[in-house]
């Protein structure tokens, strides 16, 4: 067996000269901490990988989990950005913090580039992709300028091709707060199994996370004009 | 400044010193001391017994005066101001001004400020070929840029002069989102300018003019800050992106609309950019600002992963079977791209209405959880007249 092992990394020598084998322990590369604890310990090296690209299937809590990973970063002092490719970004939920870049680019080659020119600067720990899918060579291009820029890249998307790591999370159980009726009133909280797939590793973690509703501003009475969120004066 | 006089050898200086430049003047010119001090507000009393010349009168002025008897400032000065206009015209009543102390000029003229520019003519041909002007424009930017560095000034706003072929010149202003020294980030604004330019006749000449710098400061930043080091990185990247899309990094500012759809407007972080970046520099403890700590607890809150509502850019119509419940039908499933979504729970109705005076709404808001686990937001009424159903947006 051993003679073998020596075989193989003589081979491995003879092939690569300039690799360099990692011994017990090391990581490939650095991660960046997600922010919450049951999802960390399922992601490899216990974190998104920087200068990588991973994807997170859409929907089913992601956005949700890599919003909260921008604002756990930001807390750390460091930078992180939002690509809302499709525009869905509700300003009502966004929380304008100082190191966290919202960017509504106005189409797909924008969103691309600006992902692009964010992740060369270097300036950025995490850069989330949403409501667009890199193809083919745009992938190799916004994957290198991770490398270069030391990025962690999460692609919210369909797409795997070169991704480092791989995440599909699912909305499982809600629990309701219900009308005396029995109906249901409000969705309170919801259990997200997240699954992560890499080389070599498959682990999936469950945990409930809190559903936010807007401010509903109903109107009372329908007769009524309703004129609130006008500006004072306008109208009769 | 008498001192500095002498060390140059120039013994016999005098100086004067008064309020307004004619009396400073007579002070320094016609006293024998070699420094004159002139009190306040006895500029006149001191013009007054020296002879009419030390206010260098024009000859044919001079002639006239001496010619009515008058001798010394003070006998000018005592004249009316409308016989001096009607006897010896607009040069008389300067001097009459002047007679009384009445000076209007600065002492020190503020030199006026020069930016730096740089131009290139040529006669024997016209250029047509874009590329060739653009090597032209190069070399004139890096003269310019190089004259802002010198200067410690960065520019704000540049002019591209064209004189053209046809005896006309064509002035175009470039911007740069953040005042810039950087021949780099000069010319790929200028090679966009160039882009949607279209000049009516070929080259003649290219001038290069800086419109408006800032001085270059920047504020100190904290070198054990983890954000410091990149910040410039981050600044130049949006500044460039902010160039290249307009102003793509937004923030949101909410209303309290009662539609969700019109509670936002999306304001350009573009300029502002830089300055949260630097303020994304300032760590945590050294923040004592009570916004900073508001923020703070804000973002301690939104760092827990919550679903949120994320909104389509205008509701969809979708195909809704319904069934009743009680007082009003529910949505049980939904059609979305050729493909049914059964409804395992739905929430509702949220009822909304309003804008009598101006768009009028009324709708009923699902909340919906199909089977897959998604939970959407349907709604139903009318929109833009219409009874549909509509697909706004769901929770992620």
């Amino acid at each position: 067996m051993s003679t073998s092992i020596a075989a193989l990394r003589a081979l491995i020598e003879q092939r690569f000269p300039d690799a360099t084998p990692l011994t017990g322990g090391a990581h490939t590369t650095e991660q960046v901490a997600t922010g919450i604890a049951a999802l960390d310990k399922i992601l490899p090296n216990g974190g998104l990988p920087r200068g990588r690209l991973s994807v997170w299937a859409p929907q089913g809590g992601a956005t949700a989990i890599l919003r909260a990973t921008c604002y756990s970063i930001v807390l750390g002092g460091e930078r992180s950005a939002w690509i809302d490719g499709d525009n869905t970004v509700a300003g009502a939920f966004w929380n304008n913090a100082g190191g966290l870049y919202l960017v509504r680019p106005k189409s797909r080659i924008h969103a691309l580039r600006a992902a692009e020119e964010l992740l060369r600067s270097g300036g950025f720990s995490l850069l989330v992709l949403a409501g667009t899918e890199p193809q083919g060579t745009e992938i190799v291009r916004l994957t290198r300028s991770a490398r270069e820029g030391g990025a962690a890249l999460v692609n919210i998307g369909t797409s795997a091709s070169m991704a480092s790591v791989r995440l599909t999370s699912k909305l499982l159980r809600y629990s309701w707060r219900r009308t005396p009726f029995g109906d249901p009133a409000e969705a309170q909280n919801v259990t997200v199994r997240v699954h992560a797939r890499s080389v070599g590793w498959n682990a999936h973690t469950d945990f409930p996370i809190p559903v936010t509703h807007h401010e509903l501003r109903l109107s009372l009475e329908s007769e009524l004009a309703d004129r609130r969120g006008l500006p004072r004066g306008s109208g009769r | 400044m008498l001192r500095i006089a002498a060390d140059y050898g120039f013994d016999d200086a005098h100086a004067g010193v008064a309020m307004t430049p004619v009396a400073a003047e007579v002070a320094a010119t016609q006293s024998t001391a070699s420094l004159v001090v002139v009190k306040l507000g006895q500029d006149a009393p001191f013009i007054a017994p020296y002879p009419l010349a030390v206010l260098s009168p024009p000859e044919h002025l001079a002639a006239l005066v001496n010619g009515l008897g008058i001798e010394t400032c003070g006998a000018f000065a005592a004249l009316d101001a409308e016989a001096i206009e009607v006897r010896l015209g607009i040069d008389g009543v300067r001097l009459w001004r002047r007679a009384r102390a009445d000076d209007e000029r600065w002492l020190f003229r503020i030199p006026l400020r020069s930016l730096p520019s740089a131009s290139l003519e040529w006669v024997e041909y016209g250029l047509k070929d874009p590329e060739r002007l653009l090597f032209v424009i190069n070399s004139l930017a890096g003269t310019v840029c190089t004259s802002l560095v010198n200067r410690g000034e960065r520019a704000r706003e540049m002019a591209l002069v064209f004189s053209l072929g046809n005896r006309t010149q064509r002035t175009h202003l470039i911007r740069s989102s953040r005042p810039s020294a950087e021949q780099k980030r000069w010319m790929r604004l200028v090679r966009e300018a160039l882009d949607t330019l279209t000049l009516p006749d070929a080259v003649m000449g290219v001038t290069l003019r800086v419109e408006s710098v800032t001085g270059n400061v920047g504020p100190q930043g904290d070198l054990f800050d983890r954000g410091f080091a990149s910040a410039p990185a981050v600044e130049d990247a949006v500044i460039q992106l902010t160039d290249d899309q307009g102003d793509v990094i937004v923030e949101p500012v909410n209303s309290e609309h009662p539609l969700l759809e019109l509670r936002t407007t999306w304001a350009g972080r573009g300029v502002r950019a830089g300055m949260n970046a630097q303020r994304a520099q300032i760590p945590r403890y050294a923040r004592d600002d009570k916004k900073g700590a508001r923020d703070d607890r804000r973002i301690a809150r939104d760092e827990k992963p919550a679903l949120t509502l994320q909104l389509l850019p205008s509701p969809k119509v979708v195909t809704v079977d319904t069934q009743p419940r009680r007082d009003h039908e529910v949505p049980v499933r939904y059609m979305e791209n050729n493909e049914w979504h059964d409804i395992v729970e739905a929430a509702g109705p949220d009822r909304v209405s309003g804008g009598q005076w101006n768009a009028e709404y009324s709708r009923e808001y699902f909340r919906c959880v199909r089977e897959d686990g998604m939970m959407v937001w349907l709604f139903h009424g009318s929109q833009q007249q219409t009874t549909d159903w509509f697909l706004h947006g769901w929770w992620d």
